[in-house]
């Protein structure tokens, strides 16, 4: 249909190689792009605050969670302590006066260092032991985080995010801090992109694949563990600064607890582990579903008069939301950009059966 | 060969088949809690030639394999390639001193295509890094290509090319073994282990990774160690074997001699079996 094509036409390795090989997904690309670009023109405000700035946000983060996960195979409970470390280092250093700039990267920088650090230790162990040593970071940097009042601002304490441009534009100012976040959550696309089909990201899914096997042929797995650990926490904390000072502008402990760890890796794992759509799904069907399924629930009942009880109605939206998650991994365990490939490919050989490559 | 195995390598070097050791391993013991897989073995490969390793199930051999890759560092003895001690050191620094193997049970990296797999191959020779995919088309796509231009000149000459675009999982283990086997040459490596490539395959499968081995030596310069259980093949294209037994060496030199020595007979088939191979033949 839109997509057909017959048989591989590639002259150059230029053009084998290309990140999106066919025109309609060229034109798909692009035109996703432009609508982005112009949505703070027509969305309504409440609309580009409250759904498209977190989706844009946490799709950063799970990219950079979903990078450790899905491309060197490391599992990661303790993200949003990676994320909350970014976020304060980042509004410490705006309010010691560094450009938002520089603080954006140092908070990245501060992620990278504490996460492979903790990466480190954790990296002496595999699979669900790994998954028990990053439980305990995120614990222990929560812990740190609340008790430290150099860090918290003390106790309970709200820190406010102080008031920032980037690259002469206020921060402050909702266009702006849109503009910043999309900005930041291209450049981390295209790095994601651009590792699929480089030696870089070669060697860590060959880490993932077989480790003993990726020494063989000289790679060095801890190191490239610890790669992955680094570059993947630098992300996150990146994510965080712009989370602090383009969405939150006020951050406290509780933001950043376990249940945000378990959320993006919910993200990446419904999205699609391996992906680069696959946060982006992810992210979407995690902050939107129970908002839909709510409003759903709500229409429902006083469509057909139903008189459900307040319980029932608090409760069924998150029922229908947890059958939600495990239908769709039933139906495709590789996450809903699975799903979406499935359906591209059909429509690629349509009305053949067969799909190439 | 290009970088650390050039410089290995004498500027006179040898004829393939010469004098030259590429990789001497002496006295080597290793031990798994109370059993002695190796109990002292000495071997020594000479530069350019198929150097073939055989022995009874158990008998050590892919554990030799191990020590000599750095997998298991010996309790005892030492492994010089190319003269330099490389006892103790670390399987990826191994290989980028030029040692390349396959295994026994396959170790491809599923969910990667076979152009991929092989890609994999020239890693020792590559500059990868995060930097460089973060500015892909400045940084990393004309090393990508170059590369690449190896790689396919691997596929032609494993006759790959139409399949190269398959993931590795979805094509038949015959193959698989192919594309292991091209990986492993793509690292231009000067010394190549192989670890049974022929297990499991029919016989024109093997006489075609018989003719990849030996073209490899001749046209490639690289010297082979080889574990195989198929005799012929084994007698075929080796220039020298040596037979293990419970971790020692029971017999070494020319193919047929050794396979003929009476402790090899008794090894495979039992001690009366060969006291009636020895008074058939006075």
């Amino acid at each position: 249909m839109f997509y057909r094509r017959a048989g591989i036409r590639h002259t150059s390795y230029r053009s084998e190689r290309r990140l999106w090989p066919l025109p309609f997904d060229r034109g798909l690309v692009a035109a996703v792009v432009v609508l982005l670009l112009v949505a703070p023109l027509v969305v309504e405000r409440l609309y580009l605050i409250g759904y498209l700035m977190p989706w844009i946000i946490w799709s950063t983060a799970a990219l950079g969670l979903n990078f450790l996960m899905g491309g060197a195979g490391q599992i990661h409970l303790g993200y949003g302590a990676i994320i909350a470390i970014g976020a304060y280092a980042s509004t410490h250093l705006a309010r010691a006066g560094v450009p938002f700039e520089i603080a954006a990267l140092g908070g990245g920088l501060a992620s990278a260092v504490i996460g492979s650090a903790f990466g480190a230790t954790a990296l002496r162990v595999k699979g669900l032991y790994l998954a028990m040593a990053t439980l305990a970071m995120q614990s222990v940097v929560d812990f740190l985080i609340t008790h430290v009042p150099w860090i918290s601002g003390g106790g309970q304490a709200t820190l406010t995010v102080p008031p920032a441009r980037f690259l002469g534009a206020d921060l402050r100012v909702d266009l702006a801090a849109y503009y910043v976040a999309l900005s930041v959550c291209a450049v981390v696309t295209l790095f994601v992109l651009n590792v699929g089909r480089s030696s870089f990201g070669r060697a860590l899914a060959a880490v993932r694949e077989k480790d003993y096997a990726a020494a063989v042929i000289g790679v060095d797995p801890f190191r490239y563990k610890l790669l992955a650990f680094w570059v993947s926490s630098f992300i996150g904390g990146v994510a965080g600064a712009v989370l602090a000072f383009c969405y939150y502008r006020a951050i406290s402990p509780d933001q950043f607890h376990l249940d945000l760890s378990i959320q993006l890796v919910a993200m990446v794992i419904v999205g699609g582990l391996g992906s680069v759509l696959g946060p982006f799904f992810g992210a979407a069907l995690i902050l939107f579903a129970p908002i839909l399924l709510n409003q759903a629930v709500g229409a429902l009942a006083a469509a057909f008069g139903l008189g459900i009880s307040a319980d029932l109605r608090a409760h069924l939206p998150l029922v229908l939301y947890g059958a939600l998650i495990m239908g769709f991994l039933l139906a495709e365990p590789l996450g809903l950009a699975k799903i979406y490939d499935n359906v591209r490919k059909y429509f690629l050989v349509w009305p053949f059966r067969h799909a190439p490559r | 060969m290009t970088g650390e195995a050039a410089r290995l390598l004498p500027s006179s070097a040898a004829s393939p088949g010469g004098t030259e050791v590429a990789l001497a391993c002496a006295g080597i013991e290793r031990s798994f809690g109370g059993l002695r897989a190796l109990k002292g073995v000495d071997l020594e490969v000479r530069r350019g030639e198929i150097f073939g390793l055989v022995g009874p199930n158990g008998s050590g051999k892919t554990t030799m394999v191990n020590v000599m890759t750095g997998f298991y560092p010996p309790n005892r003895g030492s492994v010089r390639l190319f003269g330099r001690d490389i006892t103790g050191t670390a399987p990826h620094a191994i290989a980028r001193l030029g040692v390349a193997r396959t295994f026994q049970n396959l170790a491809l990296f599923k969910g990667l295509s076979v152009l991929d797999n092989i890609l994999l191959g020239r890693h020792v020779h590559m500059r990868p890094g995060a930097l460089a995919s973060l500015f892909y088309w400045t940084w990393a796509e004309r090393e990508e290509f170059a590369h690449r231009r190896i790689v396919e000149e691997i596929i032609d000459f494993m006759q790959l090319q139409d399949i190269r675009d398959e993931p590795v999982e979805t094509i038949p283990m015959g193959l698989q073994k192919r594309v292991e086997l091209a990986r492993a040459l793509a690292a231009e490596p000067s010394f190549l282990i192989l670890d049974e490539p022929m297990a499991g395959m029919n016989q024109e499968e093997k006489e075609y990774i018989a003719r990849f081995i030996l073209d490899a030596r001749d046209e490639r310069d690289v010297t082979v160690f080889l574990i195989e259980h198929h005799m012929d093949v084994v007698t075929a294209i080796c220039d020298r074997i040596m037979v293990l037994s419970y971790g020692e060496v029971i017999a070494e030199g020319e193919p047929r001699a050794a396979m003929a020595d009476p402790k090899v007979i008794e090894a495979y088939l039992g001690h009366r079996a060969a006291s009636r191979h020895a008074g058939a033949r006075p």
